[in-house]
């Protein structure tokens, strides 16, 4: 068995999304009280060195572009969490014109993590599940 | 400075202010909207909070002689639609917020609650009875007569009513 010395780095983007996720994505990373560091994560600036990406937002039209260039740029193996009942299954805006969801369409995802908005606590169990699975996919690799 | 050195000591003494979830316990405020919790035997299966729920998650089928309440939490938004116009409470939104969930149980993740037909005492058709909580509603006081004509099926319910006038 082969240990793994890298920790992996966590990086976000909105597809459209309220902020309502956003700010609960905030308050996991950023204040101590919820402190997603803990797990042995941090946030980065550029998905080029993500090893997990969270997404939020429905995937509006107008964003759609952005996310699959973000796809595109992630290195492999890389694991998707989708933060809210809009990345998962669209909720309340599935079948609008405006709406290019869910998330699905565009790549495999591995963790979902409902809610309008999801408490920090459950943000939490899901970048934990996402860790694990990330550390399978690795030694999948190897 | 005798200030600093209060809040200082305070501080220490109090500990870290890191919610130790998902290691520890944490803190789950009381009127939190997380999973529904259908009492069955309350339940009418009058289909409001498939009505209401503005994202669809509810759906009621009907299988043989049992109503199945499915809620698909992957897209509920957890806005309590359905507790607020549940005609009988049966719907309860519990504060349970442990929503994660993976790939492989996506659409597995669900809340069942079945919801069996009863027969009629006088001509044997199959139906939803009226649950007490309902009729608490909209009678006043409640005495055994209403509670009898309660197990009657619509059909038989309406002839012993008129009934019950002509005699």
């Amino acid at each position: 068995m082969s240990i793994i010395t890298r920790s992996p780095f966590l990086f976000r983007i909105n597809t459209g999304s309220c902020n309502g996720c956003d700010v609960e994505l905030a308050t996991t990373a950023m204040i101590p009280r919820y402190d997603v560091e803990r797990l042995g994560c941090r946030y980065t600036g550029s998905p080029k060195h993500a090893d997990i990406l969270l997404v939020t937002g429905p995937i509006t039209a107008r964003s759609k572009s952005y996310l699959v260039e973000v796809l595109d740029e992630l290195p492999n193996p890389f694991v998707v969490v989708a933060v809210g009942t809009c990345p998962t299954s669209c909720g309340i805006f599935r079948d609008s014109y405006a709406i290019e969801g869910p998330l699905d369409k565009y790549v495999q995802v591995d963790v979902n993590v409902p809610g309008c908005p999801p408490r920090p606590q459950a943000i939490i169990d899901g970048v934990a599940k996402a860790l694990e699975i990330w550390k399978q996919k690795i030694r999948n690799q190897k | 400075m005798s200030g600093f050195l209060k809040i200082a000591i305070r501080n220490l003494l109090k500990g870290p202010v890191t919610d130790p979830y998902p290691f520890g316990k944490t803190f789950i405020p009381e009127k939190l909207r997380g999973k529904l919790k259908v009492d069955a035997s309350i339940c009418t299966a009058c289909g409001t909070c498939q009505e209401v729920c503005p994202s669809g998650a509810i759906y009621i089928k009907k299988e043989n002689d049992v109503y199945v309440h499915t809620t698909w939490y992957n897209t509920c938004c957890f806005c309590g639609n359905c507790e607020f116009f549940c005609p009988t409470g049966a719907i309860k939104l519990t504060n349970d917020f442990h929503t994660a969930n993976t790939k492989e149980e996506k659409f597995k993740f669900v809340t069942i609650a079945a919801i069996s037909e009863k027969e009629c005492p006088v001509c044997g058709n199959k139906f939803v009875p009226a649950t007490l909580p309902l009729i608490e509603k909209s009678y006043p006081h409640i005495n055994d007569e209403i509670k009898n004509l309660m197990k009657l099926c619509p059909e038989c319910r309406k002839k012993a009513a008129f009934e019950r006038l002509y005699q």
